[in-house]
């Protein structure tokens, strides 16, 4: 197994554990913690590839990266803050009792 | 309980190895040197043993990483007592007085007593986080202790991203007081956890920020870099420091309030002020687990107080120009303890403030003006720094404070506060 | 390569806890501890910078954010989680295997048997730098504006509608 594959593999079970936790949870908080793995899944494979693929003299890899924990760390700001306002009215963070608008 | 805190310690220590590449060496007896005779002679021994590279560089990296932690732990000792005299000079006191001759054995009475108490679980905590926590507070000060330049060759770990490993080693602080927190399985540590955490992320911002001019004008998050860039003297006499010009004075001003305050300290030491939640995260420890906690924070304060000086009061550079010759860890350990003697003063003169002024001060006052010393920096460094920059700069600094100045007068002036209970 | 094959079993095992772990503030712990492992995995193959920005954001405000609002919601209901643990699990792995099965077969066929480079390639931090702020400046302002536009918003989503004007300063 080559140090690619073996990171790319790392990443794809890392993004399936990220997309069972998406699936199965019911806390709204929880799900956030999925979706982290899910982005912290694609930036192994940004890194994965700049580390062990062909020549990349342009940085794009490490500069993507970078993009993308400033976007995760705002996504994670504005979700946490949407989640504490459901909070308020609903005193559950769990999205099944999310139901109001149920016809 | 005792010995895992103990192992995990020191695994912490030496996890500092990792980090460590070696220096080229001047002479080896040299008082510039002193401070690394022990890494040298482990080297030295390793290599007439004919040990293999990778065991000459572990034990290299073992020795220097012992010098700092010893160091700094005598340090701590030292500093727990002059705290101490210092407060009850300051308060008309006189301090401890018993253990030795004027008190110089209390802080062996201290970790005599410390860690025979006994060690206290409670029931309701989980024992592995509640164990984890008074580790994890301790090692990133440690860590962060060994990327900073003491002395022109004592460096234990060189790094080029010097200045953004210690602040991303410093972030471990705030996971470990929410663990410690949440561990303890009581009110109080919990409460304390929260307002130490919300204090711990508010004040990160200004410290950072205010550490932003620094880079642009240095060119460089190599510590040792900062300090080389802040060589040489104006005028024949004047240091060419950072904090001696307007944005550097502004901004080492706002890192000297934030590192106060993520190092916890009164008047921002709410997370433990005791007569309102007994001692905050650490309230549900004892003994060695306690002096751990008390450990990370003094150890944290050396830390940032050390990253201060590196950034803005030159390291290890002397203040005049005649005194190249004294070795330059002696100007940085003088300059380390004039500015905790800063610390000590503030914490003796000023009364705790309440959280929402501690949360609006961080949020209305500081980072603003933080914000404000980048560009700042900027012009200056356009400006070339003479007569026009000092005028162009200090005057655009000084807008703000006479705004919050005005501002804040008003509101101070009148107004009765009314005292609710906190929902 | 020894120090990924160390890594990537534990990353796994820890990403595995913060997935199953019933209690919530083990679970975010968890994800804590895998978001520190992965920035020490970026720091052994050599994007020294990625790796402590990573820790920095991820673990210094990501991992705080999650645990701080789990502390203010105060999620319980344990129970209630373990007794739906056997009627979720198997619609969970029936969507999850096909994903999974697709990246491993696309990573089986699509990769490269012999490694493309030895030894990690440069990334010098001026040179992050100067692409940065020279090629990638567009993309820089849209974060910056982004990051500016979250904050504002956060805190006016996070403030309490209800509650009463704040006491004056003093």
């Amino acid at each position: 197994m080559t140090p690619l594959s073996l990171l790319l593999t790392l990443s794809a079970l890392l993004f399936s554990l990220g997309l069972f936790a998406v699936l199965t949870r019911r806390n709204a908080i929880l799900i956030l913690v999925g979706i982290e793995l899910m982005l912290n899944a694609a930036n192994i494979n940004f890194i994965a590839f700049w580390r062990y693929g062909p020549p990349d003299v342009d940085l794009t890899g490490p500069l993507f990266v970078l993009f993308s924990i400033a976007i995760a760390a705002a996504e994670a700001a504005v979700g946490l803050a949407i989640i504490l306002m459901v909070f308020r009215h609903t005193r559950s963070t769990d999205l099944n009792r999310l139901d109001s608008l149920h016809g | 309980m005792r010995l895992p805190a103990l192992i995990a310690l020191w695994m912490g220590a030496l996890s500092t190895l990792g980090w460590a590449q070696t220096t080229k060496a001047p002479p080896l007896l040299a008082p510039e040197s002193w401070p690394r005779l022990p890494q040298r002679l482990v080297e030295m021994g390793l290599q007439a043993a004919k040990a293999p590279d990778w065991l000459v560089s572990i034990g290299s990296f073992a020795a220097a990483a012992a010098t700092v932690v010893a160091v700094f732990l005598t340090a701590f000792a030292l500093l727990s007592l002059i705290e101490r005299k210092t407060l009850a000079r300051a308060q008309n006191r006189i301090g401890p007085n018993r253990a030795g001759i004027f008190g110089i054995l209390q802080p062996v009475a201290d970790g005599i007593k410390m860690l025979t108490k006994e060690d206290i679980v409670p029931t309701k905590s989980e024992w592995f986080l509640h164990l984890l926590a008074p580790v994890l507070i301790v090692i990133p000060s440690i860590l962060a202790l060994s990327v900073i330049p003491y002395g022109r060759d004592w460096l234990p770990v060189p790094m080029e991203l010097g200045m953004l490993f210690f602040f991303a080693v410093g972030t471990m602080t705030e996971i470990a007081v929410f663990i410690a927190g949440w561990a303890s399985g009581s009110k109080f540590p919990m409460l304390g956890a929260m307002r130490a955490i919300s204090q711990m992320v508010s004040y990160e911002l200004p410290l950072i920020i205010s550490a932003m001019g620094v880079v642009m004008l240095s060119g460089t998050l190599s510590l040792s870099g900062i300090v080389e860039a802040q060589a040489g003297f104006h005028l024949g006499f004047i240091p060419a420091w950072y904090v001696l010009t307007p944005w550097g004075f502004v901004a080492g001003f706002i890192f000297l309030i934030a590192a106060n305050a993520e190092s916890n300290r009164c008047p921002f030491d709410l997370p433990e002020g005791e007569s309102e939640i007994v001692a905050g995260h650490m309230t549900e420890y004892s003994g060695f687990k306690y002096a751990l906690f008390f450990m990370g924070e003094y150890l944290g304060l050396f830390a940032i107080s050390g990253l201060g000086i590196t950034l803005f009061l030159g390291g290890w550079q002397p203040p005049l120009p005649g005194l190249a010759c004294v070795p330059s860890w002696i100007w940085f350990f003088g300059k380390l303890a004039v500015v905790i003697f800063f610390f000590l003063w503030v914490r003796a003169t000023f009364p705790r403030v309440r959280i929402d002024q501690l949360m609006r001060f961080a949020w209305l006052c500081l980072i603003p003006v933080s914000l404000l010393t980048v560009p700042v920096a900027a012009i200056w460094q356009y400006s070339g720094g003479g007569a026009l920059g000092w005028l162009l700069c200090s005057a655009i600094l000084l807008i703000p404070f006479v705004i919050l100045t005005v501002r804040f007068n008003r509101r101070m002036a009148t107004s009765n506060r009314r005292y609710t209970f906190a929902e | 390569m020894i120090p990924l094959l160390i890594l990537s079993p534990l990353i796994l095992l820890a990403a595995l806890g913060a997935v199953w772990k019933a209690r919530p503030v083990h679970a975010a712990l968890l994800l804590a501890l895998v978001l520190a492992m992965i920035a020490v995995l970026y720091l052994t193959v050599g994007a020294e910078f990625v790796g402590l920005v990573q820790f920095m954001v991820y673990v210094g405000a990501v991992a705080i954010l999650i645990v701080f609002a789990l502390l203010i919601t105060r999620p319980g209901d344990e129970a209630a989680e373990l007794a739906r643990r056997p009627r979720s699990l198997a619609p969970g792995l029936a969507c999850v295997a096909p994903v999974l099965g697709l990246l491993l077969y696309a990573i089986g066929t699509g990769v490269p048997g012999e490694a493309a480079q030895d030894c990690p390639p440069a990334m010098p931090v001026t040179a992050l730098g100067l692409e940065l702020f020279e090629n990638a400046v567009p993309a820089v302002l849209a974060v910056g504006v982004l990051l500016t536009a979250v904050l504002v918003g956060a805190a006016l989503f996070a403030r309490d509608p209800a509650s009463k004007p704040q006491p004056p300063i003093s």
